[in-house]
């Protein structure tokens, strides 16, 4: 029998994107692969069965999507979709289908679905749109706990140390001194048969008055409880405190993984950001802030494996440095004494954006409240070396370009400060321009809000409306262009004939930081976080909500992309650069990357139609 | 009560009947009878008819989707012409199959055997269940000589026992089938055939189902009636 | 090679030179460029200004108008010298000041109105468009003689080529794409200009031999002054005296003034002062701009007259009686194809015949002189060629950056800001560019059906902008008492009174167009500067008798004229 029997389903999916792109024949094919299932509300939800996803095509009623934590992500009716994810990913569906309204659902299976995605690019590129959607809709309303969503691997130790079962105590014992260590995973040719701990070796050999060459598999816990090194640190706690153990062999598929220990888990807690701020403002000298900065690295890694917001990544690192940036002044200035005027510490770039990344190095400047005078010169001048280099130590490299508040050209008073932008604003020369990008993402860290007010307010004043200034800031940031060539093909970066790859700082999360900057710039908006530019930018209709939601997806997106590539790099002992290689990821993302990529082309396009009267 | 008298007369049936099929038949459906609901195999059937008097009307087309799990199986839902004795006449108007069309068709007997072979096992679902069961007892009378019983749920009883519970008063074309399932918000289909139909009828059921269920479960006897 | 395949191939390599450098400049890295360089080297700007500046009118039109008028023509070059320098030294640096990138834009802040500003953006795209379609006319003429095609095909062509040039492509404004097109237009101006000069008189530089006695073939001087021997020819065939004006002298005053402050409130120049960062290097640009313009102007008489007598000399022969039409030489036969140049044998001699008035059997077209000249005085092929690819890169940068006005301000200041505030920058994008492609199309059908020739079209969207944004952007910088009610009641009415003017005489009824009927013995072409008159006396009445102009907007217009800022901030 063909499918014309079944004409009313044939015409329903012709009716509906992106199956009106498949032939006749395949639709038939794709008609006849069809279950037809009915959900009512009085199950709530959607059995989504695991080892079975398919493609749910909704036909009457109403559903929608929620993550696990109940957030809503979308709403569906009559000819939406959901399972995609599942199916594009091979991952598990964490999120749940609530039912609103009882409906008819058609169900596609995967070989079916794989089958038309091969046959119509347009029904493949459909849904990989959708799962960027659901991916960035699921970012932005996501705010989790790093504790339950980041995972075991960036805790355990990767080798832990093992001895054969056959071993003596006193020889385990021995090793377990001379490693530092409380316990040790015993095998037997290769395979973990049980953990011996300190714990073992007390109640076991010493408490029993046993000998110390009674082999270690008469003394070591058999069989132990393992994980896997993909669970998430708050399952290894869970496990730990039902067990009431403190040890976690990870296994995976009999493989020895390594060890997890609740002093592991300890020790990732205290690199939460909370915990590290409390930590840098308990602080009393130096050393002690550089010891505490070395967990930033970790913290970082941290946030990157609990799937965390790039613009959160960004906030949380920059309240960080901001911390041990305010504590660094204090505990100078209760070497120095009372400033002898009131002053400003100011961010700029990236820590002044929000948006800092490993390896960033300092831009700030000292606004002071008027001329100093020599003393207050010379006052202001040990306050900053001392800050600037303590902010070295700690890990914050000096500024290369030497936009720093030790250099006496970025120390200066509210006056200076305002003729210094004035100059910039009234003769965009290229330099000037160049210096736009870092100082007018400027943000106080330390010192009394009014006096940076009266700052940014004069420098706003002077940017708002002025075209020319607009202009020319304009140009400037259309010099660079995203990585897409003509065909929109990634085009990648070389240095001699190395290839390096896409450069996602330069050519991707810059741009959309210029593009936010320009048009907040003109408008007056006082933010400095890109985000939060586009956010208000978006309210006050300056940029097209729909124009808003892509750049500020487009730029989670990329800066996404980059953390994880970069957290990549980390855990493999590679160099930490911006570069991607695109052949390294899946054409899923692959897609999604070209897409914030053409994102950012078009806000340029945007911006130069707008600020420069040109296309 | 209703279930040990379905099965008693199921397991009479068997015993009595000298036609191997249709013995086999019977146990098949037998064997599924006691299972959970969701487990029984459903086989949602609609037939068109030249007329609606067994006696002289004859079966033109037999359309079937089975129900597995609770879910209608596209892929293995099934039609068939059968050919008839003179002309479709002015039924033609119901049921658009014209005389040209049933060249393809196979004879009654040849039908009947397949749709034996077909529903082996399943339990039938049918809207306005007695008179499609009324022609294929008679066609199976006739083609084979057995006196056929067979198990379906009829999802117009269902419905009107729904309505009159829910002290609705019954309207004149209210137990269509088109109008109970725009009671359920399913869609409508403009097309009309036995497949279509017999799609139709299941969908409906898995609405009734869950309808009648709510929470609870649901066993095969709160749906035969 | 034939002319037809030499300009096949020039016109194709300048174009490609202009795309090449569009993708070089792109990909290359422009930003260390920038930084090593301190940005685009002030003669460079210049050379880029002097492109956008000079038109196809300049190129083509100007020229052949000088030709055939004499002295009269000379209105045009005063006009548009002295519209540049006013634009120059007394507008640009205070607008550049106010920091506005656009007319519009800083009428619309400075008279705190959305009204003023849409008027002002309705003035500009008007006067924009009228420019264009004297653009396309000259784009056609170069077109239709090169593809030896009508006019009107070649316009139809001219259209598509702008079209793709100015809407699809990416290489308009970028600086080094105007710089290569000044040298291209330069120089296709000059070659034959210096051959001629070296033919007639034996000097190098057109604008000496302009004024020296002409020599014969073996290269002896003749005695005879290149400008008598014109003033002969002209009155020997009814002329009036090539050195001697036919317009009154009011009328010659009118319309440099019209041309003049127009020029100042064309709205695509301006941008040029305001992409150098330091305002010094805008200066200096400016004065590059005007050295690079000054060499093609000040050859234009020298051209004109070299073409005039040579072109009656081809036709009329040595006795001055006509050649036969068999003899005649190419470029008649060639010209009248595309039906810019027609014979009407009348006295029915054979014999082709120029001269004023019913003698005359030959209808010339005045756009052709500039692109004809070099066959006239049987030049090299390659040379006529050249003058092609001038022509078009003259049309092409001017186009292109009033098209950009056009279709920005429709999109952004008359979409985005009224009508659709909700608009995506997508849709911004795409109606700017239906804008510029119905721009192009309008502009097409003006320069099919000309209300005038290319120069006088021109100078119609002159006396346009004279009378209606040159007031309002001259109160808005030096006055402090005009207002939003008196600058748009002076804008509308200056407009109208101008536009109603041309209308009338131009298109309404042209058969009185003469200077009997004309206002105070005003000709249409410059009428402007009267409406500019009555926009001053308007605005300045009105804002009399109307509120008086907000206390920020005093300051504003007080800052302004303030020096500081116009130049650097101090140095720190």
């Amino acid at each position: 029998m063909d499918a014309s029997e079944l004409q009313p389903i044939v015409q329903f999916l012709q009716q509906s994107v992106p199956f009106e792109s498949l032939d006749e024949a395949t639709l038939a094919t794709c008609c006849r692969s069809l279950t037809v299932g009915y959900y009512s509300k009085a199950s709530s939800f959607v059995p989504l069965d695991p080892s079975h996803p398919q493609l749910y095509i909704v036909r009457s009623g109403a559903f929608e999507v929620r993550d696990i934590s109940g957030e809503l992500l979308d709403r569906l009716g009559e000819g939406d979709y959901f399972g995609f994810p599942s199916l594009l990913s091979g991952e598990e569906a964490s999120n749940r289908v609530a039912i609103l309204e009882d409906g008819l659902v058609y169900h596609l299976p995967p070989d079916i679905f794989n089958l038309l995605r091969t046959k119509s690019r347009q029904f493949d590129r459909f849904f990989n749109k959708a799962f960027a959607k659901r991916l960035r809709h699921q970012g932005r309303f996501k705010a989790r706990e790093l504790t339950t969503t980041s995972r075991i691997t960036t805790l355990m130790s990767h080798s832990p140390l093992m001895i054969d079962m056959k071993s003596s105590v006193a020889d385990a014992a021995k090793l377990m001194r001379k490693s530092r260590v409380s316990s040790l995973l015993v095998i037997d040719n290769k395979k973990l048969v049980g953990i011996l701990t300190d714990k073992d070796l007390r109640n076991r050999v010493l408490a029993e008055n046993l000998d110390g060459k009674l082999p270690v598999h008469q003394a070591m816990t058999t069989t132990p409880i393992t994980i896997e090194s993909n669970s998430l640190v708050f399952e290894a706690m869970l496990l730990m405190s039902e067990h009431n153990i403190h040890h976690l062999p990870v296994v995976d598929n009999g493989q020895t993984q390594g060890v997890i220990t609740s002093t592991d888990i300890l020790r990732g807690q205290s690199s939460q950001p909370l915990l590290l701020i409390g930590e840098i403002e308990r602080q009393k000298d130096l050393p002690s802030l550089i010891l505490v900065s070395k967990q930033i690295p970790l913290l970082l890694q941290n946030l990157i494996s609990a799937d965390a917001r790039a613009e959160e990544i960004g906030r949380v690192l920059t309240s960080v440095t901001d911390a041990l940036t305010r504590r660094l002044i204090v505990l100078n200035q209760q070497m120095l004494g009372e400033a002898p005027m009131a002053f400003c510490w100011l961010a700029f770039g990236s820590q002044g954006r929000q948006d800092q990344a490993a390896c960033s190095d300092q831009d700030n400047g000292l606004l002071l409240a008027h001329e100093p005078d020599e003393a207050a010169q010379g006052y202001f001048e040990a306050l900053s070396k001392a800050v600037c280099a303590g902010l070295n130590e700690c890990g914050y490299v000096y500024c290369p370009g030497d936009i720093m508040a030790q250099n006496p050209k970025w120390r200066m008073s509210l006056n200076r400060w305002c003729a210094v932008f004035d100059k910039w604003v009234n003769t965009p020369d290229p330099k000037a321009l160049m210096h736009c990008s870092i100082f007018f993402d400027m943000r106080s860290v330390f010192g009394p809000q009014s006096l940076f007010d009266g700052l940014q307010d004069e420098v706003l004043k002077n940017t708002k409306g002025n075209d020319i200034f607009l202009a020319g800031l304009t140009g400037n940031s259309l010099t660079s262009t995203p990585p897409l060539g003509f065909f929109r093909q990634f085009v990648l970066e070389r240095d001699g004939t190395e290839v390096k790859g896409i450069d996602l700082k330069h050519k991707g999360n810059a741009l959309i930081n210029d593009i936010a900057r320009v048009y907040a710039l003109s408008a007056g908006i006082k933010e400095v976080n890109t985000a939060k530019r586009i956010r208000a930018l978006m309210e006050q209709n300056i940029i097209n909500r729909k124009d808003a939601l892509n750049l500020a997806d487009a730029h989670e997106f990329i800066a996404h992309m980059r953390l994880s590539n970069q957290g990549y790099q980390y855990t493999h002992a590679k160099p930490v650069t911006n570069y991607l290689m695109p052949k390294d990821l899946s054409s899923l993302v692959r897609h999604q990357l070209r897409d914030a990529f053409k994102v950012v082309h078009d806000g340029q396009v945007g911006l130069k139609l707008k600020m420069m009267r040109s296309y | 009560m209703k279930s040990i008298y379905l099965k008693s007369k199921l397991r009479w049936r068997t015993l009595k009947t000298s036609n191997r099929t249709i013995k086999h038949y019977y146990r098949s459906v037998l064997g599924n009878l006691s299972k959970p609901l969701l487990q029984i195999p459903l086989m949602a059937i609609d037939l068109e008819m030249t007329g609606l008097d067994p006696k002289f009307d004859q079966i033109l087309s037999i359309g079937l989707v089975p129900i597995h799990n609770g879910m209608l199986q596209l892929g293995k839902a099934q039609h068939k012409l059968v050919s008839i004795d003179g002309s479709v006449g002015d039924s033609a108007v119901i049921h658009g199959i014209v005389d040209r069309q049933l060249a393809t068709a196979i004879s009654a007997k040849e039908a009947m055997v397949w749709f034996l072979s077909q529903t082996q096992g399943h339990v039938l679902v049918a809207h306005h269940a007695p008179l499609d069961m009324c022609f294929l007892k008679a066609e199976i009378l006739r083609s084979l000589g057995e006196k056929m019983s067979f198990v379906a749920i009829d999802t117009m009883s269902l419905e009107r026992s729904r309505l009159l519970r829910q002290h609705e008063v019954l309207k004149e074309g209210s137990l269509r089938l088109d109008a109970c399932r725009r009671r359920y918000g399913l869609p409508v289909y403009a097309a009309h055939n036995a497949t279509v139909d017999a799609l139709a009828c299941g969908e409906l059921l898995l609405a009734q189902m869950v309808a009648i269920a709510g929470k609870d479960d649901l066993n095969l006897f709160d749906l035969l009636r | 090679m034939d002319v037809q395949t030499l300009t096949y191939l020039i016109v194709g390599v300048t174009f490609a030179l202009y795309i090449g450098i569009a993708i070089y400049s792109r990909a290359g890295s422009t930003k260390e460029f920038y930084i090593a360089g301190g940005g685009v080297h002030p003669v460079m700007n210049g050379m880029a200004t002097a492109a956008d500046w000079m038109s196809a009118a300049s190129f083509i039109s100007l020229a052949g108008i000088v030709s055939f008028t004499g002295y009269d023509g000379s209105v045009y070059l005063m006009g548009w010298t002295g519209g540049y320098v006013l634009l120059a030294l007394c507008m640009a640096p205070y607008l550049r000041k106010f920091g506005k990138f656009t007319v519009p834009d800083f009428i619309g802040d400075r008279y705190y109105s959305q009204a003023a500003r849409t008027v002002a953006v309705v003035c500009a795209i008007f006067i924009c468009f009228t420019y264009i379609a004297g653009q396309m006319r000259g784009v056609g003429v170069v077109f239709s003689r090169f593809l030896e095609v009508e006019v009107e095909t070649g316009v139809y062509i001219g259209m598509a080529v702008v079209f793709f040039y100015a809407v699809l492509g990416g290489m308009k404004g970028i600086t080094y794409t105007q710089v290569a097109q000044y040298c291209v237009l330069i120089f296709a101006f000059m070659v034959p200009a210096i051959f001629i000069s070296v033919m007639m008189t034996g000097h190098i530089f057109p604008q000496i031999g302009f004024g020296a006695e002409l020599i014969d073939a073996a290269g002896n001087g003749t005695g005879v002054y290149l400008l008598d021997k014109l003033d002969g020819l002209s009155a020997e065939l009814g002329f009036s005296q090539y050195t001697e004006g036919s317009k009154s002298m009011i009328d010659v005053f009118f319309i440099t003034g019209a041309l003049m402050f127009g020029t100042a409130g064309l709205p695509h120049v301006i941008v040029r002062f305001f992409t150098v960062p330091r305002v010094k290097d805008a200066r200096i640009s400016a004065g590059w701009a005007l050295v690079f313009i000054a060499i093609m102007y000040t050859t234009i008489p020298a051209l004109a007259a070299f073409s005039r007598v040579n072109m009656i000399e081809t036709i009329n022969g040595p006795e001055s009686t006509g050649v036969a039409y068999e003899t005649a030489p190419e470029w008649i036969k060639n010209w009248e194809k595309t039906g810019l140049i027609q014979w009407d044998d009348k006295n029915q001699d054979g014999k082709i015949y120029y001269a004023k008035g019913a003698e005359s059997e030959m209808k010339i077209d005045r756009d052709i002189m500039v692109l004809a000249t070099p066959e006239i005085a049987n030049l090299p092929a390659w040379v006529i060629a050249l003058v092609a690819a001038g022509g078009l890169a003259a049309a092409l940068s001017t186009s292109a950056g009033l098209l950009l006005v056009i279709s920005t301000s429709v999109s952004h200041d008359l979409l985005k800001k009224n009508l659709m505030p909700d608009i995506s920058d997508k849709k911004e994008l795409l109606y700017a560019r239906i804008a510029a492609a119905l721009g192009i199309v309008m502009a097409g059908y003006f320069g099919i059906n000309p209300p005038g020739f290319v120069a006088a079209v021109v100078a119609i969207a002159f006396g346009l902008a004279a009378s209606s944004l040159f007031p309002a952007i001259i109160m808005g910088i030096f006055s402090k008492t005009v207002n939003k009610e008196g600058a748009i009641s002076g804008m509308v009415l200056g407009l109208l009174f101008t536009a109603s003017y041309i209308v009338y005489f131009k298109f309404v009824n042209p058969s009185a167009n003469t200077s009997e009927n004309w206002f105070l013995g005003i000709s249409p072409e410059g009428i402007g500067m009267l409406g500019m008159m009555v926009n001053f006396a308007v605005a300045f009445g009105v804002s009399k008798v109307t509120s008086a102009v907000p206390q920020d907007v005093v300051d504003m217009v007080e800052s302004i004229r303030f020096p500081k800022g116009s130049g650097e901030a101090q140095d720190h």
